[in-house]
């Protein structure tokens, strides 16, 4: 502990300003970001930046969506999103669980799941 | 290099990859975030031995942590690659450029903010290519990028205070010739 403070007292001011400085600059980020964002209504799945579904966050379902090393299950239930099953070794979209806003992606099958704003009308989903 | 500062360099490397490896199994709340708990090691070899030793202790330890695990070449690897030597680069150079201005708390944080900002950018590069998915995940990641490079900085304050003290009475002549001790503190 007394290592601890030693650290402590050898570490200028400018550090703590710098550090104080980021934390702010970031939350800032961080509710604008949120705001920028708000909890949508529409998920949108995408493979290698092409939309191949448009889902209604409202109607439960699940849509088997294709990558590059496989099938990537995901589902709607309750308003909420998540990726059922991956073909992905560290399976951490599927750990990440369910989402009401925000995004999943799975980086080796290269998939992102959004959830956005608006309604989707007229079509249960859009096909590409 | 003396003998006794490859030893060093080869223990530096060994500790590196053994928090590499370790820290794969801390669970965080969200699985992409890690503590970078290998970022103490680079800094304390940034401080000590310069910038080529801490990129070489960097690149040794991200191939050969890729390859125990089974990530090498995929998409982890890269992220992990990127990050770790723009991070090490942004400590290195801060550090040269600007000696004692920064104690290893801002050193900490400055490399930090060059791993998760070159990790955005390739992960935007490479795999995402959502602009909006890496502006929303931005914020996430830096602000624990901010709270694990505090820990990191301050634990590599630590050891460099205590490798110091060592240093007086084992390696002073290998620390302190080139730009070593007086430029950590204050």
């Amino acid at each position: 502990m007394s290592l601890l403070k030693k650290t402590i007292k050898e570490t200028s001011h400018l550090n703590w300003i710098l550090l104080v400085f980021l934390l702010f600059f970031y939350l800032t980020g961080f509710i604008f970001v949120g705001r920028l964002m708000p909890a949508g209504e529409t998920v949108i799945v995408e493979v290698n930046g092409k939309t191949v579904y448009k889902l209604a966050l409202s109607e439960d379902r699940i849509v088997d969506v294709k990558g590059p090393i496989g099938v990537t299950k995901v589902e709607v239930k309750d308003g909420r999103v998540r990726v059922l099953y991956s073909p992905c070794p560290e399976k951490i979209c599927m750990k990440q669980g369910w989402i009401r806003r925000g995004v999943i992606i799975c980086v080796p099958n290269r998939v992102v799941v959004s959830i956005k704003g608006g309604k989707v009308r007229g079509v249960d989903a859009i096909t590409g | 290099m003396q003998s006794q500062d490859r030893l060093r360099v080869a223990l530096l490397v060994a500790v590196a990859i053994a928090l590499h490896g370790f820290e794969r199994t801390i669970p965080t709340p969200i699985p992409w975030l890690r503590f970078g708990f290998a970022n103490i090691i680079t800094l304390t070899a940034v401080v000590f031995y310069g910038l080529r030793v801490a990129l070489m202790i960097t690149l040794i330890r991200v191939f050969v942590v890729s390859l125990f695990v089974g990530t090498f070449l995929g998409p982890g690897f890269i992220l992990s690659l990127g990050g770790g030597l723009a991070s090490t680069i942004a400590m290195g150079g801060v550090f040269y450029l600007l000696g004692g201005l920064f104690s290893p708390l801002g050193l900490s944080l400055i490399g930090a903010f060059a791993h998760n900002l070159a990790q955005l950018f390739l992960a935007y590069l490479l795999f995402v290519r959502k602009i909006d998915a890496i502006l929303y995940l931005s914020p996430v990641i830096l602000v624990f990028g901010v709270l694990a490079g505090t820990v990191n900085g301050l634990a590599s304050g630590m050891l460099i205070i205590s490798l110091r003290e060592e240093g007086l009475r084992v390696g002073r002549k290998a620390m302190g010739k080139e730009h070593g001790a007086q430029g950590t503190g204050r």
